[in-house]
């Protein structure tokens, strides 16, 4: 009985919580991608075109944590059983990428390009029985600085 | 080629389905291949222990369960045996019980009876002072009798043995959470049903060895007392009936087989001796 209302508040609280959350993630990423959408960013070796004389260049990275809300476990645990697309995970993992590029795009404001962006993976916390809790996502670069 | 920047318009790395749905279609699947799971392993554990003869019984879980309660809180002399001789045998015979049965005392406050598997029937002292005549000890004994005759003893152990693998398949994971309820809840319903099926073959037990069932709803009545507003949701998940239900039921049936409800004896005759 106890342990009923903990799932289903938990249950809730992951919903309801989590999808809000989520939302106001997504609104502040999209905002995010539109004002830093001029900082040309790829994963070519090269600058892409001629940018003439580079001034500097140095590392950047961008790293974002973040966690699964309850409500999400739950049919992650469910769709394991049968298999299939683990759909609870994928904004998980999208709003993860997305952020960590974001991160890493805001650290250098000035940079004219980055260049041999990579990305990284990985679980950092595993839960009770090896559950998946949260994921970190390592955004790496390099930024180039143009001459004038 | 110059490079343009861009956002796509439509995001297609993510699913756009309604998270709530897809619970409920995984939920609604499983549950009902675990639901017929059960229900067919179920009926293959009662028909198993419909044919565990009761030496068979015996042989697996002598003394098994006499562990489960400590042997200093247990009275097997004294007044359990005149219990045993004045009350409990002639219940067995009418209930058809020819194997032997030890009836137990235990000194314990606690308001229960038991049947565990094996041949023992626990009976703790804050029932028999909860009961105010020998009747009303004699339905809860005879209640327990029934569920050795009905082998409800030896399903509820297969069940539960069924549960607990179908939870540990079911439950790798967070699904756990969910599993753990929806099994207390099968495993309560079935309980229920046969706790009323043992009150009924407790009352005709009763009717037989005094001729009539007054004193039947003794235990129930003291128990409603006790009780007071018990939550009506949790009552799901409890593994006996509403007393309130019960209590009315023994009426029901006490009515349409004729049983009369006359006076009682008290229960001092076994204090007397």
């Amino acid at each position: 009985m106890i342990e009923l209302g903990i799932f289903l508040t938990l249950f809730c609280l992951g919903f309801f919580v989590g999808s809000y959350a989520e939302k106001q993630h997504y609104k502040s990423i999209v905002e995010r991608e539109q004002k830093f959408m001029h900082l040309v960013t790829t994963s070519s070796k090269r600058p892409v075109g001629d940018i003439g004389a580079v001034r500097k260049t140095h590392l950047v990275r961008g790293n974002a944590v973040i966690s699964v809300d309850y409500f999400k476990r739950i049919i992650a645990g469910l769709r394991a059983i049968v298999g299939g697309n683990v759909s609870s995970y994928e904004t998980l993992l999208d709003r993860s990428r997305r952020e960590a590029i974001l991160r890493l795009k805001e650290s250098c404001p000035s940079a004219s390009q980055i260049i041999n962006l990579r990305i990284e993976t990985s679980s950092v916390f595993k839960g009770a029985k090896d559950q998946t809790g949260s994921v970190e996502i390592l955004a790496y670069g390099t930024a180039i600085y143009a001459e004038k | 080629m110059e490079y343009q920047p861009g956002l796509p318009e439509h995001n297609d790395n993510i699913s756009h389905k309604h998270p709530l749905m897809e619970f409920a279609l995984l939920l609604g699947g499983l549950s009902v291949v675990a639901f017929v799971v059960y229900l067919l392993l179920g009926l293959a554990v009662d028909l198993v222990a419909e044919h565990i003869s009761p030496e068979q019984e015996l042989q697996w879980f002598k003394r098994n369960s006499v562990d489960v309660i400590a042997s200093s809180m247990l009275d097997h002399g004294g007044e359990a045996k005149r219990i045993d001789s004045a009350l409990f045998q002639g219940l067995k015979q009418c209930l058809d019980v020819d194997y032997p049965l030890q009836l137990w005392l235990v000194k314990s406050e606690k308001v229960n009876a038991l049947a565990v598997p094996g041949d023992d029937v626990f009976v703790y002292q804050g029932l028999v002072d909860a009961v105010q005549s020998e009747n009303g000890l004699a339905f809860v004994l005879a209640h327990e009798i029934a569920h050795f005759q009905q082998r409800d003893h030896l399903k509820g152990i297969g069940r539960g043995l069924i549960l607990a693998s179908l939870m540990a398949v079911v439950g790798m994971g967070d699904a756990a959470a969910l599993a753990n309820p929806a099994a207390a809840l099968s495993q309560a319903q079935y309980s229920q049903s046969r706790e009323s099926s043992a009150d009924a073959k407790a009352l005709q037990a009763l009717a037989c060895h005094y001729g009539h069932v007054g004193g039947a709803t003794e235990l129930f009545d003291a128990l409603l007392k006790q009780e007071g507003k018990f939550a009506e949701f949790g009552h799901y998940f409890a593994t006996h009936p509403k007393t309130q239900a019960r209590i009315e039921q023994i009426h029901t049936w006490a009515q349409s087989r004729g049983y009369g409800f006359k006076e009682t004896n008290p229960l001092s005759t076994f204090d007397g001796i």
